[in-house]
């Protein structure tokens, strides 16, 4: 068991546990709103498309990151555009949106010259070679976000639940909107290298359903969800450590295992308490 | 002569560029009791929008003359997400118009007033859970409230006794009686009939709107503008009894 925690010693173990704790933090808050709105359709648009910017960044030779966050708020801001706006029916859209960044991605990563080694890592992400810079930019991002929540809890709320209503108590309604479509795609973007465009609409939605067996307030949710997904990606990197798996995929494991247990604990107990009533 | 709270005038609107609603006119004053009635598809919930500055005016006026009212709005049953995580509480408290929306929680007034609200819908047990766990009435109640708590001069309420039991039905239409001294109301609804002794007048909303300044409602003129609703008819209690008929 010695050898299990001899691991916490190394600096890039150290790294991938705070980028691990600072993604939960950030997708707890994020995957609320996602949740409560229940719109994982769009988030899986903006991750999917993202792919897009991170191949056309690989061709330009820029920053992959950099590319992701553009073409995922662009993406976003779009999806929301249609919402509002649109002629377009929602889903159809993000659908289109969801495969042509795919194919876009496809296409500059066949386009750029030579072998592309970090292609998997953006897939199915690699949170164990993540750098210090990495790690304090994921941390002002969720300090920007706590921030945010806590200038603008309310309107965020109201405008998520009822935005006709809102929209009568002269609340920009509209605006909030395409502001939280930033911060969507943004935290989905920063959290692609913990566990990659392919898992990680998991940390932004398990957590969470995780924390609403336990209550249905959306201020409680967020630091529940939060404590559930660090409790799971901490489990996931151990557990990829000691049986040698890849981290992302343990961490998604964890997180569902955690779910399920907790699910299956609560059906037990309310069996229980029903046949004692 | 008492100052109109809103005038409308030869107004259109309608979802994209599809025409719902046209030459609608109509005029509220601050004592008024308006039942709008008509058939699904007609545009009530389109006029009520209209008003309330959700939906975009194609042409003609929608005034304020004395300013714009304060409005409270219950939306229909079916357009509140009952899964979403918002607490009681929260959901009242929304109807609190934020003046500024940079302060993030409510004044020592404003959580006075909440509670004051609370307390006067009975709903004390549930102030803190979350609105999943409300009956339909509970719900509805929680929804009044929150039209309310900003003191309207205006409530717009669209199918106000639908998914509710008689028990909640019979309380709300004590409440619209007695908040009627103190604001306007206009009440959409498909059961125009079992409310109809409170109304004072009818709207009945087919693509445009026939006004009718009395709450007596005859099976002609019904049968004029091809309103689906009841004729008068005499029982224990004061109601009427609803009476389809065919419409074009």
């Amino acid at each position: 068991m010695s050898d299990a925690f001899s691991i916490f010693q190394y600096q890039f173990f150290q790294h991938a546990l705070a980028a691990a704790i600072l993604t939960s933090v950030i997708a707890a808050m994020v995957g609320t709103y996602i949740v409560s709105r229940k719109i994982v359709f769009i988030g899986g648009g903006i991750t999917h498309a993202s792919f897009g910017g991170i191949g056309l960044a690989f061709y330009m030779g820029l920053n992959p990151f950099l590319g992701a966050a553009v073409f995922g708020v662009i993406t976003a801001l779009a999806i929301e555009w249609i919402s509002q706006n649109g002629r377009v029916r929602e889903d159809s859209a993000i659908a289109i949106l969801w495969s042509l960044g795919m194919a876009l991605g496809i296409i500059f990563v066949f386009m750029t010259p030579g072998y592309t080694p970090n292609l998997m890592s953006f897939l199915f992400g690699s949170i164990l070679t993540v750098g210090r810079a990495e790690i304090y930019v994921l941390l002002v991002f969720a300090m920007l976000l706590m921030l945010l929540f806590a200038l603008f809890y309310r309107p965020i709320l109201f405008t998520a639940f009822d935005p006709e209503f809102a929209r009568t108590k002269g609340i920009p309604v509209s605006r909030y909107r395409y502001m939280m479509s930033v911060v969507m795609a943004l935290a989905i973007v920063l959290s692609i290298r913990t566990v990659g465009i392919i898992l990680v609409l998991s940390m932004f939605t398990i957590p969470q359903i995780t924390a609403m067996l336990f209550t249905r307030n959306f201020y409680r949710i967020m630091p529940l969800a939060a404590m559930w997904g660090i409790i799971g990606s901490v489990a996931g990197i151990m557990g990829a450590y000691l049986l040698d798996i890849p981290t992302s995929a343990a961490i998604i494991f964890f997180l569902t295992l955690q779910f399920l247990v907790i699910k299956i604990i609560m059906i037990i107990r309310n069996a229980l308490i029903r046949n004692k009533g | 002569m008492k100052q109109p709270l809103i005038v409308i005038e030869a107004a259109a609107t309608g979802y994209n560029s599809e025409v719902v609603l046209r030459d609608v006119g109509l005029t509220v004053y601050p004592d008024d009791f308006i039942g709008i009635i008509g058939p699904n598809g007609g545009g009530k919930t389109t006029l009520v929008k209209l008003i309330l500055g959700l939906q975009p005016l194609f042409s003609g006026k929608v005034l304020f003359p004395s300013g714009k009212p304060r409005m409270g709005y219950l939306p229909q049953a079916s357009q509140v997400d009952r899964s979403f995580p918002i607490t009681v509480k929260e959901l009242i408290s929304s109807g609190m118009k934020s003046r500024n929306t940079l302060i993030p929680y409510l004044n020592a007034g404003q959580k006075q007033r909440l509670e004051e609200m609370i307390r006067e819908a009975g709903l004390q047990r549930y102030a803190n859970k979350p609105i999943g766990e409300l009956s339909g009435g509970q719900l509805q109640k929680a929804l009044l409230c929150r039209a309310l708590i900003d003191d309207p001069q205006l409530l717009i309420l669209d199918e106000p006794n639908t998914h509710v039991d008689k028990q909640f039905e019979q309380e709300l239409y004590r409440w619209l009686k007695r908040l009627n001294q103190q604001m306007a109301i206009l009440l959409v609804s498909h059961d125009i009939g079992t409310i109809s002794p409170l109304i004072k007048s009818i709207a009945c909303v087919n693509e445009t709107l026939h006004y009718h300044p009395s709450n007596q409602i005859s099976e002609e003129v019904l049968k004029v503008y091809h309103c689906p609703v009841d004729v008068i008819a005499h029982g224990p209690v004061p109601h009427r009894v609803l009476k389809s008929h065919d419409h074009e």
